[in-house]
């Protein structure tokens, strides 16, 4: 076992491929292989999904109009209802951390909606928005908008006030003041808030299409476990997982290398 | 003079805020149909979430619901904070386990577990105890994952020493591995709390309709938005009191992360 992963830089420096990864790989294989082995060889019933046939679907699948129809339908729209919370959590997030008035007037309301678990709303807002996609894409609103301004509110707070002295000093406008002071300041807090605000989008995403039956990965994963067909559904899953992932790469590296001094605080 | 911190002024802010909400509410809730949204207080005509919520507390069904859905909750949220913490503490003991597992345990932790629920309604059915299966999914990930965050920032520099000063087993989990992980383990249970509940209501839409989940549904059903908004109402609340609960643990024991964190 190698020192430097048991280090502190060892949280960042876990990703990058070293002598730990055939240890990986190995626990990897030897996973699959008890997966596989204690499907066949119990009394479990036989639809259930297995690893080798998992790959050997996978090539089918990957290539399948029905699937990319239904990746593609889920993750834009994910990637759409993230882009839309961004930016309206940022403004509402940012006057909630630099103006007082409005973190009293709207912090109960910012937290509640946080706290409350979205899958619980899914009747009101089909009811709301009917059984379409528009359902969908509040329910990722609804479920990733919240999170986003709870971070962006924190990066405001932590502006360091020399900045802003320094600026009101100069007379500059507020322009200034928002956009290259707070901005940017708060932009690892933001980066942070994202990464949080995707896992929850995704499972609204999927929630939502269990629920209104509407075209998507939830629904053909849900499909095809109904139809028995387990191991095309389990590739629908690892998509899922794929895409959590490489957001979670992404948001880490990005952090890790333009804001080392960021430490995820509590999320 | 709005952002005087001067407790009249702050409260006073407060106050408004919540009445200007309860008052877009209720004029939403009396203006749409009431098939599309009731008011707080309501009339005669529009039903009232408020005074909804007082008799679906008399109403025997909906207690036993309540009570349910409670149990549901804490059976599988316990089962999951049981099962996740040793191994996040094996995981702090061995760092060639850690190694071995966390890419893993960091891909179960971004999959939306939501997407499993289909798979145990397969092989599992519909009775009680798939339903915990599923609230203890949501449970484990959340805290094995920071407990693993833990596991990762204990030194092992610490574990050297203790060991030529011969340190028990015993002594070793009680002074160094519990009380490094504990903190994260904490913020792992926090975020559990909110995923569980997620879990819950997911469970009991999804998998055999009871509980508060299945309250919600059948209303929503029957366009009862009164009772809808009254139950996601007191869902809401019992969120934030355990969220709030969890975040007071958190808080007790984060000094224990130490500077270097």
């Amino acid at each position: 076992m190698s020192t430097s992963s048991t280090q502190q830089a060892g949280v960042f420096l876990r990703f990058i491929p070293g002598k730990d990864i055939q240890i990986k790989l190995f626990t990897g294989l030897i996973i699959l292989v008890i997966w596989q082995l204690g499907i066949t060889y119990s009394d479990a019933p036989r639809f259930i999904a297995k690893p080798l046939n998992v790959f050997a679907v996978f090539p089918d699948v990957i290539v399948d109009n029905e699937f990319l129809d239904a990746t593609k339908s889920t993750l834009l729209a994910v990637i759409k209802g993230l882009l839309i919370s961004l930016v309206a959590g940022t403004v509402v997030g940012f006057a909630i951390g630099r103006l007082k008035v409005c973190d009293r007037l709207l912090n109960v309301y910012i937290n509640g909606f946080y706290t409350m678990p979205m899958v619980a709303a899914l009747p009101l807002i089909t009811v709301w928005f009917g059984y379409e996609e528009e359902a969908r894409m509040a329910t990722i609103i609804f479920a990733s908008f919240f999170s986003i301004a709870i971070n962006a509110a924190d990066g405001a707070r932590s502006v360091p006030p020399e900045y802003l002295e320094v600026a009101h000093a100069y007379r500059a406008s507020p322009r200034y003041i928002w956009f290259d002071i707070t901005l940017f300041s708060s932009l690892p807090y933001l980066i942070a808030g994202i990464r949080l605000a995707a896992g929850r989008a995704v499972v609204g995403a999927v929630i939502a299409e269990f629920f209104i039956s509407l075209e998507g990965l939830g629904m053909y994963i849900l499909a095809n476990t109904r139809s028995y067909a387990h191991n095309e559904a389990v590739v629908g899953v690892l998509v899922l997982a794929g895409f959590g992932l490489l957001f979670e790469w992404i948001t880490k590296w990005v952090l890790a290398t333009y804001y080392p001094w960021y430490r995820r605080a509590n999320q | 003079m709005l952002n005087s911190d001067s407790p009249w002024v702050r409260w006073g802010t407060v106050a408004v805020g919540l009445s200007i909400g309860a008052i877009i509410w209720e004029i939403a809730g009396l203006s749409f149909n009431r098939a599309l949204m009731a008011p707080i207080w309501g009339n005669a005509e529009h039903p009232g979430a408020a005074p909804r919520l007082f008799e679906l507390f008399a109403d025997e069904e909906f207690r036993s619901a309540l009570i349910g859905s409670i149990k549901l909750f804490c059976t599988g949220f316990g089962i999951g904070v049981a099962l996740a913490l040793p191994l996040g503490i094996i995981l702090a003991r061995f760092v060639i386990v850690r190694i071995a597992l966390e890419s893993y345990i960091l891909a179960l932790y971004v999959t939306p577990m939501v997407a499993i629920i289909p798979f145990i309604m397969a092989i599992m059915g519909f009775d009680f105890w798939p339903k915990v299966v599923v609230v203890t999914l949501f449970t484990f990930f959340p805290v094995l994952y920071n407990t693993l965050e833990g596991a990762r920032s204990v030194k092992p520099e610490l574990i050297e020493v203790a060991k030529s000063f011969r340190t028990s087993e015993l002594a070793l989990w009680r002074d160094i591995l519990i009380p490094y992980t504990l903190p994260f383990a904490l913020t792992g249970i926090r975020q559990a709390t909110g995923r569980a509940l997620v879990g819950m209501i997911a469970a009991e839409f999804f998998l055999s309709t009871s509980g508060l989940g299945g309250e919600i549904m059948v209303a929503s059903r029957n366009f009862d938005m009164a009772s809808v908004l009254a139950s996601i109402f007191l869902i809401t609340v019992l969120g934030t009191g355990l969220m709030r609960l969890a975040q007071a643990f958190e808080k007790k024991y984060s000094a224990w992360r130490g500077l270097d964190r």
